[in-house]
């Protein structure tokens, strides 16, 4: 029984998944189970002046509006930076068309929808603001408190001067990353119940952080943790946009409200305007190299749009850069990012982390230079691939497994690539 | 007329939350009373196959058909957390946690079977779920068995392990760390693609790619992931784009959002580099995130070697394409 590890074992989950056998959290179903719809902002940055709600709870089948005034104490959640309100209040701010106004539960899907149209609400609007570098002006009105720049990180290796004055060759362009849905085969959903003996809420959605997000959705309700339980049911991929809290404390309102099974689905317009999003991102890079084509310097400046809320930014934005150089090495190096609020969809965890948009540029950089110095790109990159002693842009020494070099080497060979000598 | 152009990109991606952020996982495993083996984890299977994984990784280190194992996950009130599914982390946290479990679990078969065996570990062995004297092996004892005897004793065969290596946090204005991320998973990609320079169609027709990750635990999975990733790549580089004019999103459905379906899927080789030199479970990296990421630059450099035209703004699609390719006969003019 030795050698299952590096076989191609059958997936566990995959005969359940293939004949249908796997419950994903639509699939549950309960007989008293009422539906649950949410009112989302109108505009996307305003203050909500009037929510008049008395058409829809008279509608024929609705059991339940939930509003902000129903839970005056609900504290705001999110991954890194608790600034996301559960239900916007009178008085307060919507900033993107993901805002929650009303939660509406009802006896069928369909009533429930139809019972949203019914809802009547006065703005006051503001000032729209979808451009990242709108939103870093003096001038532009303030999306959250403390201001549009979310936060700001920064770089600084070597002496990235000298490495300039030391190259043949300086390349500096601007790249330009755009918004991107994670797009999970299954939206967001869950089944919500409450038990009125033990006071706790069973909640059955998918997260890719179960215990994180039951105490984000505990300290939001004002719970201890262990009122909160999540089981999660199969999920229909994720690829980051399940880190965000999704139907999770609108279900354990209306369940708690209700005191019945609760489910609530996103269809996929409401999933792709409420949930996170792949950071657009503003990347000004600027390398040198030697004309034997050695690097010398890089610098970066990022520009990340968070969007209307922190979620993963705090993480993603920075990490971009930290990723600057790509696997090369460079001597010099120096970096500023910046997350910044704006009134879009908010930005959050997709694959590859602020990673993925910096490839593109650095990889970009290093084809322009090799081109520009007549150098084949493959060799390019063999001759400044890190290997084991290799220090990255964050000073850390690549200490063991560093096989980039071999992983060019191959695809040299693979693709019969011409123009470059293998030794 | 349709060209066609070639294109490589490499890539890095240090994988684990990192900066010095607490990153871990806890994760038991118990031999049960009915025949099979049970694991528990938080780790979350979002259809990657951490589950799997850490089915293969029990099974090896306690030498027994992977079908003994049920895994209890994804209840808050059932399991210990086990970190996020992200980050690239999962393998190596949570399979390295599953691998200490059972090792530790191991540990417990040894010792209590010497006592039955009135023996000690280096005249013992393990094999298919039996535990015997290696003078002596039809006189044996199924893990199940012992399982009983242990049980009597007011004892379990049980063992939990935690994964929680260091990082530190980079230094606020310089960014610099001794140890930023647990480690870096590698990745070049060779796409081969042709435009048509009348439609600004581009069709990716082969990419080749070679991921340094030290080891596959389910080789399979790997290049499962290694398409996946590229086509997602792809989406990027040439369609996907979620339009928002002013706050408000122009195409928030799959008719205006466009992403790859199997048929713009290119042929995909994949070469599994494995030196098993890594310090997460028998030598393995992460690779979930890293797959995706070289993919758009492969392909932009790769319509640069076809058509001369260099683009700085994602996605690349048609429209741009015919613009760029106007505007340089324009200037060739």
């Amino acid at each position: 029984m030795t050698g299952i590890v590096g076989s191609n074992f059958l997936k566990v989950d995959a005969r359940d998944k293939v004949t249908g056998r796997a419950i994903y959290p639509d699939d549950i179903y309960f007989d008293d189970l009422l539906y649950v719809k949410v009112k989302r902002a109108p505009h996307p940055h305003a203050y909500l002046r009037k929510l008049d709600v008395s058409k829809a709870e008279e509608l024929p089948g609705v059991v339940k509006v939930i509003t902000a005034t129903d839970y005056p104490d609900l504290n705001k959640f999110g991954l890194i930076i608790k600034d996301q309100p559960v239900l916007v209040g009178i008085g307060e701010k919507m900033r993107y068309l993901g805002d929650a106004l009303a939660i509406v539960v009802a006896e069928s899907r369909e009533i429930a929808t139809r019972a949203l149209d019914l809802i009547r609400v006065e703005v006051e609007e503001l000032e729209v603001i979808s451009d990242p570098l709108r939103a870093m002006d003096d001038d532009a009105p303030a999306i959250h408190e403390d201001g549009n720049i979310l936060i700001t990180h920064y770089l600084d290796k070597g002496d990235v001067e000298k490495g300039f004055a030391g190259a043949d060759i300086i390349v500096e362009r601007e790249y330009r990353t755009q918004h991107i849905d994670q797009l999970p085969l299954q939206p967001e959903a869950g089944v919500g119940l409450y038990d009125e003996e033990s006071g706790v809420i069973k909640l059955w959605v998918a997260t890719q952080w179960l215990h994180d997000t039951q105490a984000d959705i505990a300290q939001s309700l004002g719970l201890p943790r262990e009122k909160v339980r999540i089981i999660q049911p199969a999920i229909g991929g994720a690829f980051g946009k399940r880190e965000d809290i999704s139907v999770h404390i609108h279900l354990a309102l209306a369940a708690m409200a209700t005191g019945r099974p609760v489910k609530l689905t996103y269809t996929r317009e409401e999933s792709m305007i409420t949930q996170s999003k792949r950071h657009p991102m503003i990347i000004r890079a600027k390398t040198g190299a030697t004309k034997d084509g050695y690097l010398t310097a890089w610098q970066v400046e990022v520009i990340g749009d968070a969007g209307a809320y922190a979620s993963s930014s705090p993480a993603v934005v920075h990490k971009g850069m930290y990723h600057c150089t790509g696997p090369y090495n460079v001597e010099n190096v120096r970096g500023v990012s910046h997350a910044v609020y704006t009134n879009n969809t908010y930005s959050g965890a997709m694959r590859g982390f602020g990673t993925t948009q910096m490839a593109f540029a650095y990889e970009s950089q290093m084809d322009i230079l090799a081109h520009e110095l007549g150098l084949d790109p493959a060799q390019f990159r063999l001759q400044n691939a890190y290997q084991v002693g290799s220090l990255t842009p964050n000073g850390q020494v690549l200490s063991r497994s560093v096989n980039v070099r071999e992983t060019i080497k191959k695809a040299i060979e693979m693709s019969d690539w011409k123009g470059v000598r293998v030794e | 007329m349709k060209k066609k152009g070639r294109g490589m990109a490499t890539i890095m991606f240090g994988f684990g939350y990192g900066e010095g952020f607490p990153d871990h996982s806890i994760a038991s495993v118990e031999i049960e009373k009915n025949g099979k083996i049970l694991i528990r984890t938080a780790a979350a299977d979002v259809g990657q196959g951490v589950l799997t994984v850490i089915t293969q990784i029990a099974a090896e280190v306690l030498k027994v058909d992977p079908d003994r194992f049920y895994i209890i996950q994804g209840d808050t009130h059932l399991t210990k957390n086990s970190g996020s599914t992200s980050a690239t982390r999962q393998t190596y946290f949570t399979g390295n946690a599953v691998k200490e479990a059972a090792e530790e679990l191991l540990a417990k078969i040894y010792h209590y079977a010497s006592l039955e065996f009135r023996s000690n570990h280096p005249q013992l062995g393990v094999e298919d779920g039996k535990v015997f004297r290696h003078d002596d092996p039809e006189n044996y004892l199924t893990y199940w068995q012992l399982a009983e005897i242990v049980e009597k004793k007011g004892e379990r065969l049980y063992g939990e392990a935690s994964f929680f290596p260091r990082t530190y946090a980079p230094d606020p204005e310089t960014g610099q760390s001794e140890r930023m991320y647990v480690a870096y998973t590698f990745l070049t990609q060779v796409a081969e693609v042709e435009v048509d320079t009348d439609t600004g169609l581009v069709e990716v027709l082969k990419v080749d790619s070679a991921l340094d990750l030290g080891k596959a635990i389910n080789p399979q999975n790997v290049e499962g992931q290694l398409e996946g990733g590229t086509v997602q790549g792809m989406g990027m580089a040439l369609m996907e784009e979620q339009v928002i004019r002013e706050g408000i999103t122009l195409n928030p459905d799959l008719t205006g959002y466009l992403v790859p379906t199997a048929l713009d899927s290119p042929r995909i080789n994949s070469c599994l580099v494995e030196n098993e030199d890594a310090d997460g479970p028998f030598g393995a990296k992460g690779v979930g995130e890293p797959t995706t990421i070289a993919a758009a630059p492969a392909i932009a450099n790769a319509i640069y070697d076809a058509i001369g035209v260099r683009f700085y703004e994602l996605p690349i699609t048609p429209e741009k394409i015919i613009r760029a390719l106007k505007e340089k006969e324009k200037n060739a003019l």
